[in-house]
């Protein structure tokens, strides 16, 4: 089995930002963009989020993966919210509203009647600008952070040493790991297991996963005793660590620090002080259905 | 003399297994995603949710906590779905919960301790695919029926199916190990 990480070098503008300060800015990003329905402020972030986006100049064949799985859950969303339920849209739209089709619309010949007022279809889009936004952000961490990178990040972020080990230890363990299921898998099917094809329900489907997950399993948690002996031999957990990965902030990591502070600060305070994040529908869009 | 299992332990040894359980889970995970849920679009069956949930009741909550949170993120960078905070802690809280009973558990293999892990893995399945559709509330806007019909049912019924299935078998597994090695 090929495991690979997707992050590659491009000498983009991203490639060269920190990655705390790019953790920082998504964080504060994902704050601001959840503080508020507004479609001016929604629109605002979805700008920057688009900013930030290309900063990373990855390809959309690169990527395709993860905005598949985005764009899915998107529909899903506002297949069932908007146009199934009706529901109260996670209590931001107020009930009644505006019908988009008052007399209903021909279908083959034949009236129908469609509850889908213009305040909800006006909530579709907003939603649409903030999952796009929050996607953006974090779907380009896989494509241009260096995976090396992410145990001293996150220590130098106030994680305790030892939960950032651990991410960087997984990090190291997964090459060999991924070795011993394509050597179990081999050695299951030289004995005749079909893993291509998996014929049946799920149950038995999962079931025929045990005899791959097991010895894989197993002969990880043995090999772990020796590792855990050789950390205690040379004193893992007694100081601070040192990390070979080394971070230092550059002029343009604290604009990019400075601009998240902005972002947080401005979004909180534009929506819970001074009240302006609230669910507005624009005139234009009710003169567009008039 | 027998170590008595100190519940929120985190020494040299589960830092270890933390690792190796994360990485098995996210390497496990992309090799099963083959495995899609009829009728669900992307959800695949992802045997792999057994993992964390093991992983928690072998070697107590911080382990399963870190085994899937740390796991999902590394499986979602590797196939590159981007970062998901909220369902890393809803993966997380998969191994968490089954890790509560890892103190009280005294043979592997006894019906007791696996019934006890059962009715643990379907909680933990509960809370951890529960936090993770409610968030969706918060980031998406969507309402409750969104929540429960597109992003927890189908998640919470395939990892209880999987964790049911595939806990016990590891747990017999793992047993036998313990007796041979003589290891707690």
């Amino acid at each position: 089995m090929l495991v690979s990480w997707r992050y590659k070098y491009r000498n983009s503008p991203m490639d060269h930002i920190d990655p705390r300060a790019r953790w920082i800015f998504s964080f504060a990003f994902l704050i601001a963009a959840t503080s508020t329905w507004n479609w001016m402020f929604l629109l605002t972030y979805f700008i920057i989020a688009l900013i930030w986006y290309r900063l990373g100049n990855t390809t959309w064949k690169e990527t395709r993966s993860g905005w598949r799985l985005v764009l899915f859950m998107l529909f899903m969303m506002i297949v069932i919210n908007t146009i199934i339920t009706g529901g109260g849209a996670g209590g931001v739209v107020p009930p009644g509203g505006q019908l988009v089709w008052p007399n209903g619309f021909n279908l083959f010949g034949k009236t129908v009647h469609f509850g889908l007022t213009i305040e909800r279809l006006w909530f579709a889009i907003c939603q649409i600008l903030r999952v796009l936004g929050i996607s953006m952000n974090f779907i380009l961490i896989p494509y241009t952070m260096d995976a090396r990178s992410y145990g001293a990040t996150f220590s130098s972020l106030g994680m305790p040493d030892k939960l950032a080990y651990t991410t960087e230890l997984a990090i190291r363990f997964i090459p060999s790991l991924a070795r011993n299921f394509s050597v179990t898998m081999d050695a299951q099917r030289a004995r005749g297991f079909e893993l291509d094809d998996i014929k049946g329900g799920i149950f038995s489907k999962i079931g025929r996963m045990a005899p791959l997950m097991i010895p894989v399993t197993m002969n990880a948690i043995l090999s772990s005793e020796d590792i855990a002996d050789a950390m205690d031999l040379r004193g893992f957990g007694q100081g601070k660590r040192t990390w070979l990965y080394e971070l230092r902030y550059h002029r343009w990591d604290y604009v990019v620090l400075g601009f998240s502070a902005i972002l947080i600060i401005g979004g909180l305070v534009a929506s819970y002080v001074l009240h302006l994040g609230g669910f507005v529908v624009p005139q234009f869009f009710y003169n567009l259905f008039a | 003399m027998e170590e008595k299992k100190k519940l929120w332990g985190f020494e040299t040894k589960q830092v270890v297994f933390a690792a190796i359980g994360a990485a098995l889970y996210a390497v496990l995970a992309i090799a099963t995603n083959m495995l899609q849920l009829p009728g669900a679009g992307n959800v695949s069956i992802r045997p792999a949710v057994a993992i964390p949930m093991f992983f928690g009741v072998a070697f107590g909550p911080i382990v399963g906590f870190i085994t899937g949170f740390v796991g999902n993120i590394l499986a979602d960078l590797l196939s590159g779905y981007g970062f998901w905070l909220w369902w890393d802690l809803g993966n997380g809280l998969l191994g968490l919960i089954p890790g509560l009973i890892y103190p009280t558990i005294e043979s592997y293999r006894a019906s007791k301790s696996i019934w006890k892990a059962e009715i643990f893995v379907v909680l933990g399945a509960l809370v951890g695919m529960g936090l993770a559709s409610l968030s969706e509330m918060w980031v998406s806007g969507a309402d409750i029926n969104t929540v429960i019909f597109a992003n927890f049912l189908p998640a919470f019924i395939s990892d209880i199916i999987n964790g049911l299935i595939l806990v016990p078998l590891l747990m017999i597994a793992y047993a036998a190990i313990v007796e041979r090695s003589g290891r707690d």
